[in-house]
Order: C-alpha cells, then sequence, then structure tokens
C-alpha cells in the first residue's frame, strides 16, 4: 500500500516537472480509452456496441462495459433499458441538470438514445462495491429500505426493472449524492414519488442506505 | 417494594436504551405507500412505466383496437411522447401538455398530415388550456400565458405564477387545465399522498381562478387526484375523474365520476371512499356523512382521466350528451384493468349512470400486459373524437358512418 502511495507520488512529481507529460497522458489516456472502446466492441462483436453512438464518450467516465471506476459517476451496466432511455432523453433535454453530461447527448435522436440505453442494458451488472463492509451502517441501511419499502418498486434484491434503476452494486457516493437531490430538491426530472418516498429521511440515514445498497449481497 | 422501583425502571431504561441501539427507528412509510398494511409489504407491484421516447407509427399496432359497430379508427398524428390533455385552438392547431418530459406541443394540421413542435420545455409536468386565442400553460411550480400563440409562434410569455399561489408539494400536483362556461380557470390541486391527512388544507381540491390568477375560489374539496372534467352540455355543471386511493386491496375503492351540483361539496378524501367506504387508516366518526355520492364507480386503481360530453352530430344519437372516459389503466391491482375508453349514459343530473366499454384492445388480459394507455379526449367541430395515447406518444382519430 506504502509503496503503492509512493509511487503514484513518485509519477505525479514527475509530472509536475514535465508539464508536456500531462499533455502526453492525456492523449495516452483519450486514445487508451479509445482503444478500449474499439476493443470492447471487437471483444464483444455484438451489434448492440457497434450501433449506439458516443459509446467511447460515455465509457470515459462511466467505466469499460459500463462499470463505474469513479465514485461520482454511476455504473450504468446491467440498468434496465427503460431506466437508460428515460435518464438519457431527460439529460439531453436539459431536464436533469448534470454539468459534466452537458452537451454530450446534444443532437442525439430518440432512436440512438434507445441504442445506447439497450447497449448498457445488456451487460453485465457490476459486482458488490469492494471496500471494506461497514456492518453496523450496513445493517441500519437494511432496517431503513426495509422501512421505506424500496424493495416494492427496486425489487426484493435491488436490481430494478422497467422504468425503475438498479441500486445493488451501485457507487456508494453517488447513490448518496442522488438521493440527497431528490429529497432536497424535487422538481422537473425528478420523479414524485421518489421524493416523497425519501421525505424525511435524515443524512445519516440516507448515507446508511447508500452503502447497504452499494455493497448489497 | 419502593426500593425495587428505582431498580426495575433502571433495568427498563436500559432495555429500551438497547433496543434503540439495536433496532434503528424504522423511517416512516414513505407518503404514496402511506396505509399500506403489512400483508403487503412484499408486493412488487409498482406504477407502470411511462415512455419518453418517439414511437414511429409502424410500431403503434392500431389494428389490435376495437370499437362498436360503424366506428373506424386511425393513427391521426405521432411523434409527441408522454402527450396528455388536448386543447384546440380557433386555427385548429392543438395544444398538449405533458408529465415527466416537461414538454408543450403544438400540432399543426394541414388536412393531409400533422406535424408538431415543441413550444416550452423543461417544465415541471405541464398541462395547458386555451382561452380567446391565448395559451395557458399551468406546472407544479409556474403558470405562462402564451398571447396569441396561434398567429404568433414566437410569443414570449407572460408570467402569472405569483398571482396563482401555487402549493408546493409535488406529488398528484400535476394539473388538468380548462376553463368554464363562466369564464374562469378550473384547476385542481391533488392530495400529496397516497392516503394522509392533509399537511395544509390548500391540497385534494378543485378551485377556479379569474384568468389573471385573481378571485380564486375553493368549489369542491376531499378530492384525492382528479386530473380530467367536462361541463355538462345542458346544466353546465362540472363533472370530474377522480383516482381511488392505493393500497386497500384489488377491488378497493373504485375510482369514480363526480358531479358539482352546488356550493361546498365534499367527496370524501380522506376519510371516506367513492362515498361509501370508510378509510381503514385515517379515521373519523361517521366518516361518510354529508359526502357528495359519485355518479358512477368506474373500477378500482383504473385511473380514470379526461372527460368529454359527446355534442358532435357525427356518432349515433345515443350519443349524444354522454360523457365519454379514458381509463389510463391500473397498476396497483393484480390483474390489470382500464387501458381503454368508456361511455358513461346518465340522467342530467347523474342518476342511473351506466357505464359500457367502447375503445378495447390496449391490453392483453391472458398476459397481463398492456401497449397502450388512452389519456384524454377531444371533440372536433366535425364530430370526430381525438384520444391521446400517452404510451405511444400518439393521437388517434375515431369517426363514425352509418
Amino acid at each position: 500500500m506504502a509503496g503503492l502511495r509512493n509511487g503514484a507520488l513518485l509519477f505525479h512529481f514527475f509530472l509536475s516537472i514535465f508539464p508536456m507529460l500531462h499533455l502526453f497522458f492525456f492523449f495516452y489516456n483519450r486514445l487508451s480509452q479509445m482503444l478500449a472502446g474499439l476493443l470492447l466492441m471487437l471483444a464483444c462483436g455484438q451489434t448492440l456496441a457497434q450501433s449506439a453512438p458516443r459509446l467511447e464518450l460515455c465509457v470515459a467516465c462511466h467505466g469499460a462495459k459500463g462499470v463505474s471506476q469513479s465514485p461520482t459517476f454511476p455504473s450504468l451496466a446491467g440498468q434496465p433499458k427503460i431506466f437508460l432511455e428515460n435518464q438519457l432523453v431527460l439529460i439531453r433535454e436539459g431536464l436533469r441538470d448534470i454539468p459534466q453530461m452537458k452537451g454530450t447527448l446534444d443532437g442525439l435522436k430518440d432512436a440512438e438514445l434507445t441504442k445506447l440505453a439497450l447497449y448498457f442494458a445488456s451487460l453485465p451488472p457490476p459486482p458488490p462495491a469492494a471496500g471494506p463492509v461497514d456492518a453496523a451502517s450496513y445493517q441500519r441501511g437494511k432496517a431503513v429500505a426495509e422501512g421505506t419499502r424500496c424493495g416494492i418498486c427496486h425489487l426484493p434484491n435491488y436490481s430494478g426493472r422497467e422504468q425503475v434503476p438498479r441500486l445493488a452494486g451501485q457507487q456508494e457516493r453517488f447513490l448518496l449524492d442522488v438521493m440527497k437531490e431528490f429529497r432536497d430538491h424535487p422538481g422537473p426530472g425528478r420523479d414524485t414519488i421518489m421524493a416523497a418516498s425519501l421525505y424525511g429521511l435524515k443524512d445519516a440515514q440516507l448515507k446508511d442506505l447508500a452503502h447497504f445498497f452499494a455493497h448489497f449481497k | 417494594m419502593m426500593r425495587k422501583l428505582p431498580l426495575l425502571s433502571s433495568l427498563l431504561l436500559l432495555g429500551l436504551g438497547q433496543a434503540f441501539a439495536q433496532t434503528p427507528a424504522a423511517a416512516p412509510p414513505p407518503a404514496w405507500k402511506q396505509g399500506m398494511p403489512a400483508s403487503m409489504a412484499n408486493s412488487t407491484l409498482a406504477p407502470n412505466p411511462g415512455k419518453n421516447t418517439a414511437t414511429p407509427a409502424a410500431e403503434i399496432p392500431i389494428d389490435k383496437l376495437k370499437l362498436p359497430p360503424g366506428f373506424k379508427i386511425e393513427l391521426w398524428s405521432t411523434g409527441t411522447p408522454g402527450i396528455r390533455a388536448m386543447a384546440r385552438g380557433e386555427s385548429g392547431k392543438i395544444y398538449a401538455g405533458t408529465r415527466a418530459l416537461g414538454r408543450v406541443y403544438e400540432i399543426t394540421d394541414n388536412g393531409k398530415e400533422r406535424t408538431s413542435r415543441v413550444v416550452v420545455d423543461k417544465l415541471n409536468q405541464p398541462a395547458v388550456a386555451i382561452n380567446k386565442g391565448n395559451l395557458y400553460v399551468m406546472a407544479i411550480d409556474k403558470v405562462l400565458r402564451y398571447d396569441g400563440i396561434e398567429k404568433n409562434p414566437n410569443a414570449a410569455p407572460v408570467d402569472l405564477t405569483d398571482a396563482f399561489k401555487l402549493p408546493p408539494l409535488q406529488h398528484h400536483n400535476w394539473k388538468y387545465l380548462r376553463f368554464g362556461p363562466d369564464g374562469k380557470l378550473y384547476v385542481p390541486f391533488g392530495a400529496p399522498c397516497n392516503i394522509c391527512e392533509l399537511p395544509t388544507q390548500e391540497y385534494a381540491q378543485i378551485r377556479r381562478y379569474n384568468p389573471d390568477g385573481s378571485g380564486m375560489e375553493v368549489i369542491a374539496t376531499g378530492v384525492r387526484n382528479s386530473v380530467g372534467f367536462d361541463f355538462h352540455p345542458v346544466t353546465k355543471e362540472l363533472w370530474f375523474t377522480n383516482h381511488g386511493r392505493d393500497w386497500m386491496g384489488d377491488d378497493t375503492p373504485n375510482d369514480t365520476l363526480n358531479r358539482i351540483s352546488k356550493a361546498d361539496q365534499n367527496f370524501g378524501f380522506p376519510y371516506c371512499h367513492q362515498g361509501s367506504i370508510a378509510d381503514p387508516d385515517v379515521k373519523k366518526d361517521k366518516a361518510c356523512d354529508g359526502v357528495t355520492k359519485p355518479v358512477a364507480l368506474m373500477g378500482p386503481h383504473a385511473a380514470g382521466m379526461g372527460i368529454q360530453f359527446y355534442t358532435g352530430n357525427m356518432f349515433p344519437a345515443e350519443y349524444k350528451n354522454a360523457a365519454f372516459v379514458a381509463r389510463k389503466g391500473s397498476w396497483n391491482r393484480t390483474q390489470k384493468i382500464g387501458f381503454d375508453v368508456v361511455v358513461v349514459k346518465a340522467g342530467n343530473d347523474g342518476s342511473n349512470a351506466k357505464v359500457t366499454p367502447f375503445l378495447t384492445g390496449f391490453k392483453d388480459d391472458a398476459a397481463n400486459t398492456f401497449w397502450g394507455r388512452p389519456a384524454y379526449l377531444l371533440q372536433m367541430p366535425d364530430g370526430a373524437m381525438l384520444v391521446s395515447d400517452e404510451q405511444m406518444g400518439a393521437i388517434y382519430r375515431i369517426s363514425y358512418k352509418k
């Protein structure tokens, strides 16, 4: 662990003395992302992947094969098709205001968004989060989930269905952020039933919920 | 004895403390699931998914639809996802609102085909009405007026939000909007829950306003969630559909069709449903005393939406002044019900109401699935009837020939 950290520090040290390296790594990253996208298409040989537009842009943040490696970006893999389609439409229209996604879907037609939704829905969902489980928080989260009856719509294994997203294995920080948004800023593009479902829950309860869903087994 | 008490109470406290530490206080059921009995806690009934993308004409199985003999249905326009209530301007342009998509559409008919554009978007579940050439748009949190929109497609909106003083809670607070024969703007404000004591009195009621937002009057209370009404062609009274509560079982209570015949009528929410059934969760003595009875029971969970009294000359005489009601279809019921348009024939005072199916074929009973959701109706000048399908984002035209 310490070795890894030292290595990372050294790496940043090098970057700081050689600004040009930034550019190099930027292009290297972009290239590798594009390459990853290309490999993905070749490897899967799926028509779904071939027909989905701007896929390389999606996986740059949402992870190769739709499994996010970043706490604030959601995994898309294995999400229900209708859920993905709805979100893509709401984000394209600016109803869901996500600054990082501004413009990324501009000009895409409904049918193209459907292709993206079909592709990510077809991928295997992420496994439970890898980090350590806080048993007490997990249990508290479980109790809140049962009390608010999340499983009725999201299904008892939290795999989601149709317009209702999968929660199991989703990025923990993202879950917390999005639940706070539902609770505190109901508005265009936000489902009123979800807003009603989280009404009155405290931050600590949302934190436990997020921990529970991210690590759900 | 006295000496034992402190020990006993401290043991009790310890026990309580442990109970609090071990089992975190269960969160209260969310508003929309309030009143849900423990027997249904493991239910997986959930609202039906809407569709926010355009459905091409070729993917709309209109051949499956059935009507009484002599009636014909055709696909009139497509490409307007989530379309709900329609209002027709003097030039023939049709305006319509949506829910999740937040758009208001304008549909133009050149006699052969229909084209559409988005007048305004990014609104919070907007509904529309037309009055003297001006388009009124009301969202959960906004009221806009577009003056002379038919002649001036780029009309800038006049913001009337402040004058209308809209209550803030979102759930069941999407609107239906109509101008009455008295020139006033009628609009319902739904209950912000499945079943609950109202947090404030500004919900579960129907109001009317002067067109500028002044002169607000509450004309009916105890109305859980109405999203459709029309004015009776003879009596000019307002008849409205109302959605019954969820999680009380497959067959209870019914959605209803109601009539406002005088001032200060109460329609029962939250204590009494369909004028006859006391609520098992929110209780009151003699819950149904003084509650106005419905004109007709419209089926449990069937989601009665738009209503249109037929005043045209195209349909057979038996339909004159009959009420057509679109039932968008159930979610909180094991076997799906609704997903059709029915006809309600009743006396002018609402007596002897009979409900019969009119337009069917949107659902498959054996598979318990549906493909379309008829939501609102609009009678055209030639006597034909338009039906909006929120699921397919389309409008159908029903006509009759002997």
